[in-house]
């Protein structure tokens, strides 16, 4: 029957709120479509968001997961980003030595000007999540008992 | 128990064309702790945001949910009405369901999930939302003003006119700053110090202004409203107190050929001196290093002389420190080197122009120095190398600026005009002589501004030759200017007696090691950066901090002035209030439960943790401990992410929040 | 050595230099033990042999070690890294502290990590013992043979690795207990409100719980392989430590305790860090 339907994967974007959730309000103003499949969580600051909830994110079932804030050096608060894309290369190490898949986690500067940058990222992003297929593998480790 | 009301706006066909609203909200009814799910055209409407401060009343809401467009738009809107309801602002929460969802997603099926997922996830939030309280801070009503240039001055006075207390520091002997050294000024050529002195003596007579000159600010500590300030106040050799300012010292001074930096090394003074003769203070200081007491341990002339006995060759540095609430940095400008600190800077310079080799070129400061009638030749136009009267005299505008290849990209915005008004001021001098100007654009943009450059070309006939010069060289006693006028398309070469370079202007020396000190941002040329570039232009993102003239980027003296008065009137404001209020979504640590690494002490992007101790009642130390200072946290929750134990929290954005935001999405 | 070490330690506690000696103690099964000398006639139960493996700064941080007053501790090259990152963290005041340093000889502790030794001498410890063995340099294929190989695997193999080696995990928190540098006061394995790591021994908890206790460490780690000692279930943890190690080295030039002068990376950042990752 899943034949039928395509593959619909389940997105978590964590983006901050003074760049990429403004990036992602001038994609609606704009009315630039996109697929509907990602959840965005709206954070102070990329320098806020924390490598366990991109392990949360995939143990709620997500396909994919999304980080996204300010370019450097147009941090709301000066800095969070470059602490963000600190623990970002630490943590993307220890995804590769998990084995965990790397092509679900995405990591992007997107500015309140880069409305265009959201829609055209998330219809990627998601277009490779329906091409990897359900994230099996993580949804097996939080099934097994 | 939670009592959650959801209210689901239609936003006329904004949201309903897409988004199934009603079937959103009948959706959304059965969630746990939701008393209420109603859908209405427009909430934020007045009928709107009534029918949410009724079912608030009537439901005994303990938490609302408006689904609607970005928090960005209405946020505050709502929650303004949720408090005129009696609810606790901070207990709302929207669901962006209009920009994140009915205008990008066009299908009616999909969109209408996609709402109910996102109210869900914030009926999850709001559920885990605790009502907060505005933060108050107590204020320190005196300001510290940084650099007494026109800027400085400018705010100091307006600050001081209030009735506040400034604290103003400049580092030179005297306030004037720059300005002080101009000769007249565009577009209306009135004589600089003819209009900034009685400035400068109203700043030295307040009796709400405490001058500290010839002195630094050394260290920053607090937070807005309650800084603590150091200031190094610099040997001087002269007691202030005592001194009258008489003259009978520096004019005894058998030390007298030392560079003058009024002058910028074209003139002379003595070992004892005040920089100009309209200084403020008008007390003198010694040069340690021309002082033949010093250098030789004889002398003292100046002792001898002085009848009010003012001289303290025993003198030290002093460490004072003030109490402010509010810091005004004016630091100013200085013009880019064309030939010295090369080797402190990234920039390639202009070594094809002979300044520093040929003594007959000259910067813009310098001219000034060489036009003014206080200056080293008493205002007659005289050229450094041998004092003849110049009669071709080449100005070459954009020298560094807009030159991305030396090093800045900008435009200094100022050389246009003071081009112009050199070429003018020659002219009344040297009747014969003859100005040429190489230039790139002229930028004269501003009230009576192109009709200055008008006049510098028409009525007093300077040449202007559109394009750059590509090197000079020294013949003869002569400069030979080798440029290119691209207007005609050929090359041109001016003998010239005198060459004045309209260097770019820099952030004035040791400007970004004070922003360390504030924690505010600069760009990469050092200009201070402002909180935002159009609506908050004189405030940093350092809360308390703000910013005026040159400091922040190139400008001339109307806009610096312009901007210092905004930045008093900002301080003024924050005065108007005996407390500070700031919004209460800041960090907090669970003091029981912090283990002192104090990684958060060393990411904190604001320096607004601080390492704490817990001490019983005894005083004896139970444990040490991370705190955050709520008048300096911004709530970016760097400390979050980074504490292990997640001692650290953020209000508002909370580690239960978020993960009950996660946890909906099942 | 083991008289020196003794003597050393007599004198420090008859003098009242210190309170309390951490050090190793004879133990059943030819084991040693973590032994706590507070007595100066104590110092006879204290040894120093090749089973003497256990890191000890562990114990720097325990409060009810901290009760016993001034210490002096035991170290061997390998151990006085943590030394170094807990000093840096601000858990351990030097200047309270003796530290006693133990020289490998060359027929030293026998461990898996011994093979990546480089340096068998504390370097700042208050008092050596032992003689000075010379240094053996490694190169970063060195350190990270272990690693090296691992990832030779694809990335299911890798996740299929993990998957079988995690379900034996039964989190008994061992590797944390041991770790010299997990001195929370409140793990974060142990926070409801929100529970951040499922508390139950699922592989969904293993895998969030390995996750989160190498990533704590990343930058910090000292290699000091305690954690993969003493796990009951056998499970190879070095590969997660090594792999965050090989990153800092790779990304930011730091190794984590090996000199006194560098800061943290974590808590830190530079404008540079590389970001080609980043959309």
């Amino acid at each position: 029957m899943s034949e039928q339907q395509p593959f619909e994967p389940k997105i978590v974007a964590y983006v901050c709120n003074w760049c990429t959730y403004l990036g992602a309000d001038l994609a609606g103003t704009n009315r630039l479509e996109y697929p509907a499949n990602v959840r965005i969580i709206r954070l102070p600051c990329t320098g806020r968001i924390d490598f366990n909830l991109i392990i949360k994110a995939f143990e709620m079932g997500a396909d994919a997961v999304l980080v996204s804030g300010c370019h450097p050096g147009d941090c709301h608060y000066t800095a969070g980003n470059f602490h963000a894309r600190r623990r970002w290369i630490l943590f993307r190490q220890l995804l590769e030595t998990m084995g965990i898949d790397t092509r679900r986690v995405h990591f992007s500067w997107i500015s309140a000007a880069e409305g265009k940058k959201f829609q055209q990222f998330v219809t990627e992003i998601t277009e490779t999540a329906r091409a990897l297929g359900p994230y099996q593998a993580y949804r097996e480790i939080c099934q097994a008992e | 128990m939670s009592r959650i009301g959801i209210f689901i706006c239609w936003c006329g066909e904004n949201i309903a064309r897409n988004v199934d609203v009603e079937r959103a909200a009948a959706e959304v009814a059965d969630l746990p702790g939701v008393v209420c799910s109603v859908a209405y055209k427009y909430m934020c409407s007045d009928p709107g945001q009534s029918l949410m401060r009724q079912k608030i009343v009537s439901e005994r809401l303990t938490g609302v949910v408006v689904a609607s467009c970005s928090p960005h738009m209405h946020l505050r809107t709502f929650r303004k009405a949720a408090a005129m309801a009696g609810l606790n602002p901070y207990l709302v929460e929207m669901a962006n369901i209009r920009e994140h969802c009915s205008w990008v997603h066009h299908d009616r099926q999909q969109a209408t999930t996609k709402a109910v997922e996102l109210i869900r996830m914030s009926v999850a939030k709001v559920r885990a939302n605790a009502a907060l309280q505005p933060i108050s801070i107590p204020i320190t009503r005196r300001a510290l003003v940084i650099g007494g240039g026109v800027a400085g001055i400018q705010a100091a006075l307006d600050i001081a006119d209030s009735g506040r207390e400034v604290v103003l520091v400049e580092r030179e002997p005297s306030i004037g700053g720059k300005m002080a050294g101009l000769s007249e000024t565009f577009p209306t050529l009135d004589c600089s110090q003819c209009i900034l002195t009685p400035r400068m003596v109203d700043v030295g007579q307040h009796p709400n202004i405490r001058l500290y000159t010839y002195s630094e600010v050394e260290g920053v500590e607090g937070y807005v409203g309650n800084f603590k300030v150091t200031v190094r106040k610099k040997a001087r050799y002269v007691d202030m107190d005592a001194c009258t300012g008489c003259g009978q010292c520096w004019n005894a001074c058998p030390s007298k050929k030392n560079l003058s930096e009024f002058d910028y090394q074209m003139g002379n003074r003595t070992a004892i001196y005040v920089p100009f003769p309209q200084a403020v203070p008008a007390r003198p200081v010694i040069d340690r290093d021309a002082c033949l007491h010093f250098l030789k341990g004889k002398c003292g002339i100046c002792a001898k002389k002085c009848a009010a006995n003012a001289v303290k060759f025993d003198d030290q540095d002093e460490v004072i420190t003030e109490e402010v609430g509010a810091i005004v940095v004016a630091t100013g400008f200085k013009l880019y080197s064309i030939d010295r600190d090369q080797a402190s800077s990234k920039l390639a310079g202009y070594g094809e122009y002979g300044y520093g080799q040929y003594p007959d070129v000259v910067d813009a400061l310098q001219f000034e120095r060489i036009v003014s009638a206080s200056g080293p030749t008493g205002g007659e136009i005289r050229r450094p190398s041998d004092g003849q009267q110049p009669k071709s005299v080449v100005f070459i505008s954009c020298v560094g600026s807009r030159d991305n290849a030396k090093g800045i990209s900008y435009c200094s915005k100022i050389c246009c005009m003071y081009t112009a008004k050199h070429t003018m001021l020659y002219k009344h001098k040297v009747h014969d002589g003859q100005a040429h100007v190489f230039y790139m654009d002229i930028r004269s943009g501003g009230k009576n501004y192109d009709e200055f450059v008008r006049r510098a070309i028409e009525q007093d006939g300077a040449h202007y030759h559109r394009g750059r010069v590509s090197k000079i060289t020294q013949e003869n006693g002569k400069l030979i200017v080798r440029g290119v006028d691209t207007l005609v398309g050929e090359p041109l070469t001016i003998e010239a007696d005198l060459v004045v370079l309209a260097s770019a202007m820099q952030p004035a020396g040791g400007a970004t090691e004070l922003a360390q000190k504030l924690n505010v941002g600069y760009d990469e040329f050092g200009f201070l950066s402002e909180s935002h570039p159009k609506l908050r232009p004189v405030e940093t993102n350092a809360a308390g901090v703000f910013v005026c003239g040159a400091c922040q980027g190139p400008k001339d003296i109307p806009e610096s002035v312009a901007q210092a008065s905004a930045a008093a009137g900002k301080v003024l404001v924050m005065f108007s209030n005996e407390q500070l209020s700031r919004e209460p979504e800041v960090a907090r640590i669970n003091e029981t439960n912090c283990a002192a690494c104090f990684a958060c002490v060393r990411a904190c992007p604001y320096n607004a943790i601080e390492r704490a101790e817990v001490r019983d009642r005894k005083g004896q130390l139970v444990k040490r401990t991370a705190r955050v200072n709520p008048g300096l946290c911004m709530g970016c929750g760097t400390c979050v992410a980074i504490c292990p134990s997640k001692s650290a929290d953020l209000e508002g954005f909370t580690e239960q929040q978020v993960y009950a935001m996660v946890e909906s999405l099942v | 050595m083991q008289n020196e070490l003794r003597q050393t330690c007599r004198r420090l506690l008859e003098e009242g230099t210190v309170q309390v000696v951490i050090g190793y103690g004879d133990g059943t099964d030819g084991q040693t033990f973590p032994t706590f000398v507070t007595r100066r006639d104590d110092v006879e139960r204290l040894v120093w042999n090749e089973r003497c493996y256990t890191n000890l700064a562990t114990y720097l941080t325990r409060p009810e070690i901290l009760a016993l007053g001034k210490a002096a501790i035991c170290v061997k090259a390998c151990d006085e890294r943590a030394l170094v990152v807990l000093e840096k963290e601000s858990q351990i005041d030097r200047s309270q502290l003796v530290v006693i340093g133990l020289a490998c000889s060359t027929d030293g502790v026998k461990q898996p990590k011994c093979e990546a030794c480089e340096n068998r001498t504390p370097r700042w410890a208050n008092v050596t013992i032992g003689d000075a063995a010379g240094e053996t340099a490694k190169t970063t294929a060195d350190r990270y043979a272990a690693l090296q190989a691992f990832m030779q695997k694809t990335p299911d193999e890798r996740m299929a690795y993990w998957k079988t080696e995690l379900a034996r995990c039964v989190k008994c928190y061992a590797c944390r207990q041991v770790c010299p540098l997990c001195y929370c006061r409140q793990c974060i394995a142990d926070k409801n409100r929100p529970v951040v790591i499922s508390t139950s021994a699922t592989l969904k908890g293993s895998f969030a719980w390995q996750i989160t206790r190498a990533f704590h460490l990343g930058g910090r780690c000292i290699g000091c392989d305690e954690c993969t000692r003493v796990c009951p279930a056998g499970i190879d943890l070095r590969l997660l430590n090594l792999s965050l190690a090989r990153a800092a080295e790779e990304n930011f030039n730091f190794r984590a305790g090996v000199d006194v002068e560098a800061e943290p990376i974590v808590g830190a950042y530079s404008e540079r860090d590389r970001e080609e990752f980043i959309r």
